[in-house]
């Protein structure tokens, strides 16, 4: 590695400051410093109820911070892929119809989807392996393909940044495996930083290249093979956590030696 | 047919109730599918209660109903962040207020009383031109806006958090919605009354939601089985001397028999 590359930083997309988040007078997390930085890979863990989604919501902008501040970089664009289990699903939709909707926010108060922005989201349907199924009523889809739906929605936003509520939730393992692996293409090839939120270590400690351990506020911030650790696990989750090494997976296990 | 519809007092009786039918119709798919069905029963009664109290005290049923169902709208619309108590609870509790509002108002005035029938099950074979044609306006805007922001108020029901983070103000589009819905319902009942204003929201809606996959094609539906339910009826109930109002729920929910049946065997 030579010098230049030692220096080269990366553009910061977002960074909290001292921010205090919370709901009405009840703050969840607080003095919450954490940046973002262009081409990251953040998965955000910890135990429930500690304010992983309550993070998402402040980058997204629907919570404003109880204090501090979080700054975003000028024109980057955010896209959220929700739980897939918030949508209604008695709303009549095709595939198509739900992914437009990822267009809304280019389009403008009075615009209607043109032409363009069909055959974008076609482009995206197909981009996440669901182009056949554009006509098909969402709710008739199975977990997989809903999330695929929703990560193609949040996709034809043309987003520098996607941010993701327990995406593999519920999932059997291949389609958890293929979600996975579409995020990691969509990181790798299409350069999208990615923050996603789950309780499913196991998926995160093998994608997420950064790791925030939260528990009421930021616990420790770092690269995942930094942040992995038994102890650090073991500490937040008040459990006994080991951390083994399968080939290049890392799996975490509960039980064994506590702390 | 065409012979019972020769009256011009029939041909108004069927424009009002074809209007009515299809705004209510569409406006109810959104209704059904936003599961605020009981909020079209909550808003029908405080317009009603608007009409008796503005019955009592000598003021224009039509301006003190609206301002009463504007009220209602308000109210009805916020999502209560109180985890303690439900939306669905202040609904509750203001179609209980409405409903006791309304009997009182009705124990007090003679000349109310005398016209509850009518309030409650309409009356919509003495409905003038000029009524038509306000509601025939007023129904041409609220669709236009509502088509015209579909894609606005179809995201903030579907998935409100998602519309929330692309800048869509949820709230905002939340109680533009119930404001619509108000405004129509509050001069629908003067039209048709309480009872068919709140089978139109309800009945052909959950027909073209059970008939259809898609959207639009439900809106289309809902609006055919009620004007389907609004023509027949009329006719039969000129033929059979029926009260029309009911007479048009019983056929909408015959409809309905028969939309449930054919989505089974789909």
């Amino acid at each position: 590695m030579n010098k230049k590359t030692q220096c080269e930083t990366k553009a910061v997309i977002m960074a909290f400051e001292h921010a205090d988040l919370g709901y009405g007078r009840l703050s969840v997390l607080t003095d919450l410093n954490l940046v973002l930085e262009e081409g990251d890979f953040l998965g955000i863990v910890g135990p429930n109820g500690t304010g992983k989604t309550t993070i998402l919501k402040a980058m997204l902008g629907i919570l404003k911070p109880m204090k501090g501040q979080v700054r975003r970089s000028p024109g980057a664009r955010f896209a959220y892929v929700p739980q897939r289990q918030f949508m209604d699903e008695v709303f009549p939709l095709t595939v198509m119809e739900v992914a437009l909707m990822g267009r809304y926010t280019l389009l403008g108060a009075f615009g209607r989807p043109s032409r363009r922005d069909r055959d974008s989201v076609l482009q995206c349907l197909g981009h996440v392996g669901i182009a056949d199924l554009a006509q098909r009523p969402y709710r008739v889809l199975s977990g997989g393909q809903k999330q695929r739906t929703l990560i193609a929605r949040a996709l034809t936003a043309e987003p520098r940044v996607l941010i993701l509520d327990e995406p593999t939730n519920d999932m059997d393992i291949g389609s958890e495996h293929a979600i996975m692996e579409l995020l990691k293409r969509l990181h790798d090839e299409d350069n999208i930083t990615i923050v996603m939120v789950s309780h499913l270590l196991n998926v995160v400690a093998n994608y997420a290249k950064k790791l925030a351990l939260i528990d009421g506020g930021l616990r420790m911030v770092g690269a995942t093979h930094d942040v992995l650790s038994a102890k650090n696990l073991s500490d937040i989750y008040e459990v006994g956590v080991q951390v083994a090494e399968y080939g290049d997976k890392k799996i975490v296990l509960t039980g064994g030696n506590d702390g | 047919m065409a012979s019972v519809f020769r009256d011009s007092f029939l041909q108004t009786a069927l424009a009002a109730s074809l209007i009515v039918g299809a705004v209510c119709a569409y406006l109810g798919v959104y209704v059904v599918l936003r599961r605020i069905v009981f909020v079209g029963a909550a808003l029908a009664q405080v317009s009603s209660a608007g009409v008796w109290l503005a019955m009592c005290v000598g003021k224009n049923p039509s301006v003190v109903s609206l301002l009463l169902t504007l009220g209602g709208v308000a109210a009805f619309s916020v999502r209560s962040r109180d985890r303690r108590t439900t939306q669905e609870s202040l609904i509750g509790v203001g179609y209980a207020v409405a409903s006791a509002l309304a009997v009182l108002f009705v124990a007090k005035s003679a000349q109310v009383e005398a016209r509850m029938l009518d309030v409650l099950s309409g009356n919509i074979l003495t409905v003038t031109s000029a009524q038509v044609w306000w509601m025939a306006g007023a129904s041409a805007v609220a669709v236009a806006l509502h088509a015209l922001f579909s894609k606005q108020f179809v995201f903030s029901m579907f998935d409100p958090e998602t519309a929330q983070a692309s800048g869509i103000r949820t709230g905002w589009w939340n109680l533009f919605f119930f404001l619509i819905l108000g405004v129509i319902i509050s001069l629908a009942i003067r039209l048709a009354g309480t009872l068919l204003v709140f089978a139109f929201l309800v009945v052909p809606a959950v027909t073209g939601l059970l008939l259809s996959q898609h959207l639009g094609r439900a809106c289309a539906i809902a609006i055919g089985a009620a004007s389907i339910a609004t023509v027949s009826v009329l006719y039969a109930s000129v033929r059979m001397d029926l009260p029309s109002g009911p007479a048009v729920v019983a056929c909408s929910f015959v409809l309905l028999g028969v939309a449930w049946v054919v989505s089974r065997f789909r």
